[in-house]
C-alpha cells in the first residue's frame, strides 16, 4: 500500500475554499472542512443537506406537549379540587404549561441531538486541524495516496490555497 | 490593535478582531478585583440581611397589608425584564438577520443569563419558608399533593425555569466557536477551562451544518419564550381583579417594557465597557444607534399602553379603576409616577434625533433614567394598585425598610460582579459573528468618520 | 439632502440606470377582471339597497360594517407593512417588495367615502345612538364620535398617501436596490415611516374601541385596538402572500415572485404573524375567563367563545361555529401547515393558506360585529352575501393602480437581479 498522507490546504479566503470545496466534490474526493464562521455558502457547496437535528426538535417539541398535557390534566385529576370556580381540567391555563414546556424539551433536544451528531465532546484531536482554522484561515484536508497527492495539490492551489502542508494523518501529539 | 489614542483601524481583518477580544481575556488588573471585592460586600450585606429575614420572619421588611407584594416583587418582575432582551437581539434579531447584531448581543446574552439568575432569587427572598420552595413544581409525594396549574404562580415557575434553562443553553451553544478559538490562544488552567467549554469543537464542515442547524432552531424557540414568559410574569397581576391590575393589554405592555429596560440596561453596560475594555473599533456608533432605535420604538409601544389604558378606564368609568388611577397619577406615589412617565415616554423621545443616538454620553444619561423609569414602573403597578383597592379602609401606603432597600442594592452588586466576571474570563464580544460579518463592521467603522454620509 | 453625495459616490462604483422600475404606461389593464369587478360592485350596490329598504332587522349595515373594517384592514395593513419594511430596511425583495406592500393602497380614499355611508345606518348598529350611555355620554355620543373618526381616518389617509409618493421615489427605489450596504433609505422616508406606523397603531386602535368596541358600550379591553390592528397588519400579510403567487404564475417567465427566498420570507411573515394574532387573542381571553367578571365575560359568552366557566360550565349557542373556526383559519392552518420550510416556498400550498387566511379574517371581524347586535342567532342571508361581494368588487377595481406598480416593479431585470444579491 501506499503510504497514506494528510494534505492541508490553508485559505484566506472564503470563495477560495469555497471553489476548492466545489473542485474537489466534483472529482469525488474525500475532504474536511475546517471554517473558523459558520459560512451559508460553504455548507451549501459541501452539500449534505439539512441537518437532522430539526427533526429532533419537532419530537422534542411535541413531547414537551405531551408531558404539559399529562402532568396538568394528570395532577389535576389527582386532587380535583374545583379551585377559584375554574373547572378541574381547565384548557386555558394548561395550554400555557403546555407550550412552556415545548420549548423546554424543544430546546434540550435542539443541544443534545447537536452534541450527538457533532460528535461533540470530541476528546481526541481531528487530523489536519490547525489553530489557524479556528481564527482566521478555511482549511481542507484530505487524506489520500502519495499518488494521488500531486493531483489534489494541484486542484487546491488553483482555487487558491495559500499553503498547503504535508501531514501524518495519525498524529501522536495534540494539534500544535 | 488601537489603544485608546491611535487612529482606529478601518479595515479590521480576522486576525484583529481576535486581538481585539482576545486581549479583554488577559489577565484583569488590582482594579478590577477592587470593583469586585466592593460588588461582593454588598452582596454580603444582602445576604446577610436575607438570612436576618428568614430567621426573624418577613416582618422585617415593609411589607404590610394590603402591600403584601412591593418591592422583592418589583425587583423580580424588573430583573426577569432585563433578562429579556438579551434573546431578543441574540434570538429575534438572528432570525430577522439583522446585521449590527454581532457585535453586541452575546453582551446582551450574557446579562440575560445573570438578569434571571437575579430575578429567580426573588421568589425566593419573597418566601417567609424558603425551604419549601421545591413545592412549586411537581413531584410524586404520598399525599398526592401538586402544584395548583390554574394558579398564575406555577405558571411563572416553569416559564421562569424554562426560560434560565433556554437562555444558559442559548448562550452555552454559542460560545463553543468562540471558546474553542480562545482556547488554541491560551494557556495553562485557562486552556483547560476553555477546553471544558468549547466541548473539542475544531469547527469542521460537518459541526458547523448541524451548529447552524441547532442554533437557528434554538433562536426560532426563544424567540416565543421571550414573548410568552414576560406575558406570565405579567399575568400574576392581570388574572387579579384588582383594578389597575386586571387589564388585558398587560402581556404585551409588559413584553415592550421588559424590552425597553433591558435594551436600556444593555446599552448602559455597553458605553462605559467599551470604553474601559477598549472595543470602540468592534462595538462602533453604528450598534449603539441601532440598539437606541430598539429603545424608542419599546418606549413608543409603553407611551401607547399608558395612553391605551388611562382612555379606557375614562371610557368605562367603572368607579374603582377611576379611584385606583387617580391616586396613581395625583395621589401618594403620584412624583414617582411622573418620574416614571419622563423616564420612559417623554425624555426616550430625543432618541428620535440620530445626533442624540449616537452621542455617548447623552445614551447614557437618557438610559439612565429608562431604567429609573421602568423600575418605578413595575412599583407603581404593583405597591400603587395593591395601596388602594376596592374597600377605602384598608388602603395603605407601602413604605421599603432598610433590608429591602438593601437586598435591592445587593441585586444589582450581584448582578454587575457576575457579569463583570463572565467578561473578563469569555469572550464577551463574539468573535466568529462579527468574522461572518466583517463587511458590514468595515462600514460601520468607515461611517464613523464620514458623519454626512446617510445615516446621519 | 445627504443622499446625495452617497448617491454621486454609489454612481461611481456601479451605474444604476436612471429609470429604477418601468413607468405604468407598459402594463395594460385586464379587460375581464373590471368588468368581472364592476359587476359584483352593482350587484353590491343593488343588495345594500335593497337590504335598507325592505329588512327589518340591520343585515345590510352589519354587512356594510364588517366589510368596511375587513376591507380598509387589507389595504391600510399593507401600507403599514411597507412603512415596517422601511424601519426593519428589508430590502430582501428590492422595490418589488414595497409596490407589493402598497398594491391595495387606492381603496384608501374610497373607504374614507363609504366610512360616511355608516353615519346613516348608525341608529341601526351603535346602541348608544338612540339610547345615550349612562356613564360616558361625553365620548359616546353622534356629533363626536362620527367627528373624531372623519378626522383619525381623514390624517391617516393623507398621510398614506404621502408615504406612498415618497415610496414610489427615484431614490427610495435605488436605496431598496442595493442590498450590500449598511445605508439607511433617504431622509424622506425615514421620517414618514415611523410617522405612518404611530398614526396606524393610534387610529386603528380609535376604529376598533369606537365601531367595535362600542357596539357592547358595557365592555371593555385594553388589548382590543392591539389585537384589531394586528389582525389587520395579518390581513395585509396574507393578501400580499396571495397576490405574489398568483401573480408569480400570470407574469410570464422570470419574475420577482418565482425567487425561492421571496415567497419563504413571505411564508415566514404569514407564520409568525398568525401567531402574533393568536397571542393577542389569548391574551384578552386568559384575563377575562380568569377574573369571569361579568361585565367582561358576556362579550365571549354571546360569542359562544367561553369554554369551562365557572365549575366547568359552557353555553352553547349557534355563534359557537363560526366563532371556533376563525382562530382554525386564522392560526391552526397556517401554524401546522406553514411550519416546515418546503410548504412555505410551495405556491399552492401557501396560496391556499392565504386564501383561507383572508376568509378566516374576514369572519373574525363578523364574529366581533354581528353578535353584539343580534346575540341569538347567526342572520347571514343574501343580502349580506351581496354586500360581500360588492366590496369585493369595488376592492378588485381599486387594486388596479397599485398592482400595476406591483406588476412592473416584479417583472424589472434591476428588482430580479437585486433579489439574487
Amino acid at each position: 500500500m501506499a503510504a497514506e498522507i494528510e494534505l492541508v490546504g490553508s485559505f484566506a479566503e472564503e470563495e477560495e475554499c469555497i471553489h476548492a470545496v466545489e473542485a474537489l466534490r466534483r472529482s469525488g474526493v474525500e475532504f474536511r472542512v475546517f471554517s473558523p464562521i459558520p459560512s451559508e455558502p460553504l455548507i451549501h457547496a459541501i452539500g449534505r443537506g439539512l441537518s437532522p437535528v430539526r427533526m429532533f426538535v419537532l419530537l422534542g417539541g411535541i413531547s414537551g406537549v405531551l408531558t404539559g398535557i399529562a402532568v396538568t390534566v394528570g395532577t389535576s385529576w389527582e386532587w380535583n379540587l374545583i379551585v377559584g370556580g375554574k373547572p378541574v381540567v381547565s384548557w386555558p391555563p394548561f395550554i400555557i404549561i403546555m407550550f412552556e414546556l415545548m420549548i423546554l424539551f424543544g430546546g434540550l433536544s435542539a443541544a443534545l441531538s447537536f452534541f450527538f451528531f457533532a460528535r461533540l465532546p470530541q476528546l481526541e484531536p481531528i487530523p489536519g486541524y490547525s489553530e489557524r482554522f479556528g481564527a482566521d484561515r478555511f482549511g481542507i484536508a484530505v487524506e489520500c495516496d502519495e499518488a494521488d497527492s500531486a493531483r489534489i495539490e494541484a486542484m487546491m492551489r488553483e482555487a487558491g490555497a495559500e499553503k498547503i502542508a504535508h501531514e501524518d494523518p495519525r498524529p501522536e501529539s495534540a494539534e500544535h | 490593535m488601537a489603544a485608546a489614542l491611535e487612529p482606529i483601524n478601518t479595515n479590521p481583518t480576522y486576525a484583529d478582531i481576535d486581538r481585539g477580544v482576545r486581549r479583554i481575556m488577559d489577565p484583569p488588573g488590582v482594579i478590577f478585583w477592587l470593583w469586585i471585592g466592593f460588588c461582593a460586600t454588598l452582596v454580603a450585606i444582602a445576604g446577610a440581611l436575607w438570612t436576618r429575614q428568614i430567621y426573624v420572619g418577613l416582618g422585617v421588611s415593609g411589607l404590610r397589608q394590603p402591600n403584601m407584594w412591593a418591592v422583592y416583587i418589583t425587583n423580580f418582575v424588573f430583573w426577569v425584564g432585563i433578562a429579556h432582551s438579551g434573546t431578543l437581539i441574540s434570538a429575534i434579531l438572528y432570525l430577522f438577520r439583522t446585521r449590527w447584531r454581532t457585535a453586541v448581543y452575546r453582551f446582551a446574552e450574557t446579562m440575560t443569563l445573570f438578569a434571571v439568575l437575579t430575578a429567580g432569587l426573588f421568589p425566593l427572598v419573597h418566601l417567609g419558608r424558603v425551604w419549601n420552595a421545591y413545592w412549586l413544581l411537581p413531584y410524586p409525594n404520598e399525599r398526592d399533593l401538586q402544584p395548583n396549574f390554574r394558579s398564575p404562580l406555577v405558571w411563572d415557575a416553569f416559564a421562569v425555569s424554562t426560560y434560565l434553562t433556554i437562555s444558559a443553553t442559548f448562550l452555552l451553544m454559542g460560545l463553543i466557536p468562540d471558546v474553542a478559538n480562545a482556547r488554541d490562544a491560551a494557556k495553562g488552567w485557562r486552556r483547560t477551562f476553555y477546553s471544558i467549554l468549547a466541548f473539542g469543537w475544531r469547527g469542521t464542515g460537518e459541526q458547523w451544518r448541524h451548529f447552524q442547524m441547532m442554533y437557528l432552531l434554538l433562536a426560532g424557540l426563544a424567540t416565543p419564550l421571550v414573548i410568552s414568559v414576560h406575558s406570565v410574569v405579567s399575568w400574576d397581576f392581570a388574572m387579579a381583579q384588582l383594578p389597575g391590575w386586571h387589564s388585558t393589554i398587560f402581556a404585551p405592555y409588559f413584553v415592550a417594557g421588559a424590552i425597553l429596560s433591558g435594551v436600556a440596561m444593555v446599552i448602559t453596560l455597553v458605553i462605559p465597557m467599551r470604553r474601559l475594555l477598549h472595543l470602540e473599533d468592534l462595538i462602533t456608533t453604528w450598534h449603539l444607534d441601532n440598539l437606541a432605535k430598539v429603545v424608542l420604538l419599546t418606549s413608543v409601544i409603553v407611551s401607547y399602553s399608558y395612553i391605551t389604558e388611562t382612555f379606557i378606564t375614562w371610557y368605562s368609568q367603572d368607579q374603582y379603576e377611576v379611584v385606583t388611577f387617580q391616586a396613581r397619577y395625583f395621589g401618594h406615589y403620584g412624583p414617582l409616577f411622573w418620574l416614571m412617565v419622563w423616564g420612559n415616554c417623554v425624555f426616550p423621545l430625543a432618541l428620535f434625533s440620530p445626533r442624540m443616538r449616537r452621542n455617548t454620553t447623552w445614551l447614557l444619561i437618557i438610559m439612565i433614567f429608562v431604567n429609573i423609569g421602568m423600575w418605578l414602573e413595575r412599583f407603581v403597578i404593583i405597591a400603587g394598585s395593591l395601596a388602594t383597592s376596592f374597600n377605602p379602609s384598608q388602603w395603605g401606603f407601602f413604605r421599603p425598610s432598610i433590608t429591602e432597600i438593601m437586598i435591592t442594592v445587593g441585586s444589582f452588586a450581584w448582578f454587575l460582579m457576575l457579569f463583570s466576571l463572565f467578561s473578563r474570563y469569555l469572550p464577551i464580544v463574539s468573535m466568529t459573528e462579527l468574522k461572518e460579518g466583517i463587511q458590514w463592521l468595515r462600514q460601520s467603522l468607515r461611517d464613523n468618520y464620514y458623519p454626512d454620509l446617510p445615516g446621519g | 439632502m445627504t443622499s446625495q453625495p452617497q448617491a454621486s459616490r454609489e454612481a461611481s462604483r456601479r451605474p444604476i440606470a436612471p429609470q429604477v422600475v418601468p413607468g405604468k404606461a407598459d402594463v395594460c389593464v385586464s379587460i375581464p377582471i373590471v368588468v368581472v369587478c364592476s359587476i359584483l360592485t352593482l350587484i353590491g350596490v343593488a343588495g345594500f339597497i335593497a337590504g335598507v329598504m325592505t329588512e327589518t332587522e340591520p343585515h345590510a349595515w352589519e354587512a356594510f360594517l364588517c366589510n368596511f373594517l375587513f376591507f380598509f384592514g387589507v389595504a391600510q395593513g399593507g401600507v403599514v407593512i411597507s412603512a415596517a419594511f422601511y424601519l426593519t430596511q428589508a430590502r430582501w425583495g428590492g422595490p418589488g417588495a414595497y409596490r407589493l406592500a402598497e398594491s391595495f393602497y387606492f381603496f384608501l380614499p374610497i373607504a374614507f367615502v363609504l366610512f360616511w355611508v355608516l353615519f346613516f345606518g348608525r341608529a341601526e348598529l351603535w346602541p348608544w345612538v338612540t339610547k345615550p350611555v349612562a356613564k360616558n355620554p361625553t365620548w359616546l355620543n353622534t356629533p363626536f364620535f362620527f367627528a373624531r373618526e372623519g378626522f383619525a381616518l381623514l390624517a391617516m389617509i393623507l398621510l398614506d398617501f404621502w408615504f406612498i409618493r415618497v415610496s414610489q421615489r427615484v431614490d427610495v427605489r435605488q436605496w431598496a436596490l442595493s442590498n450590500d450596504n449598511i445605508m439607511m433609505p433617504p431622509t424622506a422616508i425615514r421620517r414618514l415611516a415611523p410617522a405612518v406606523a404611530i398614526t396606524y397603531a393610534v387610529v386603528m386602535s380609535l376604529i376598533a374601541f369606537d365601531l367595535i368596541m362600542s357596539l357592547a358600550p358595557a365592555w371593555k379591553s385594553t388589548l382590543f385596538g392591539a389585537f384589531f390592528f394586528a389582525g389587520a397588519f395579518w390581513s395585509g400579510i396574507v393578501a400580499m402572500a396571495l397576490t405574489a403567487v398568483i401573480l408569480r404564475g400570470r407574469l410570464g417567465a422570470e419574475n420577482l415572485f418565482t425567487r425561492d427566498s421571496v415567497m419563504h420570507d413571505l411564508g415566514k411573515f404569514t407564520f409568525a404573524f398568525s401567531v402574533f394574532w393568536a397571542y393577542t387573542l389569548f391574551a384578552q381571553y386568559i384575563v377575562i375567563w380568569y377574573g369571569d367578571i361579568p361585565n367582561e365575560t358576556f362579550f365571549l359568552v354571546v360569542r359562544g367563545a367561553l369554554i369551562g366557566g365557572p365549575a366547568g360550565y359552557t353555553l352553547y349557542t349557534p355563534w359557537m361555529i363560526p366563532t371556533w373556526i376563525v382562530p382554525v383559519l386564522v392560526w391552526v392552518i397556517p401554524f401546522t401547515v406553514l411550519m416546515g420550510v418546503k410548504p412555505k416556498k410551495t405556491p399552492a400550498i401557501l396560496g391556499g393558506v392565504a386564501f383561507l387566511g383572508l376568509i378566516g379574517m374576514w369572519l373574525e371581524r363578523y364574529v366581533l360585529v354581528v353578535p353584539s347586535i343580534e346575540p341569538r342567532h347567526i342572520p347571514f342571508n343574501w343580502i349580506e352575501a351581496t354586500i360581500t361581494l360588492g366590496f369585493l368588487g369595488i376592492f378588485g377595481l381599486c387594486a388596479i393602480p397599485g398592482m400595476k406598480l406591483t406588476i412592473a416593479a416584479a417583472a424589472a431585470p434591476q428588482v430580479l437581479e437585486a433579489a439574487e444579491r
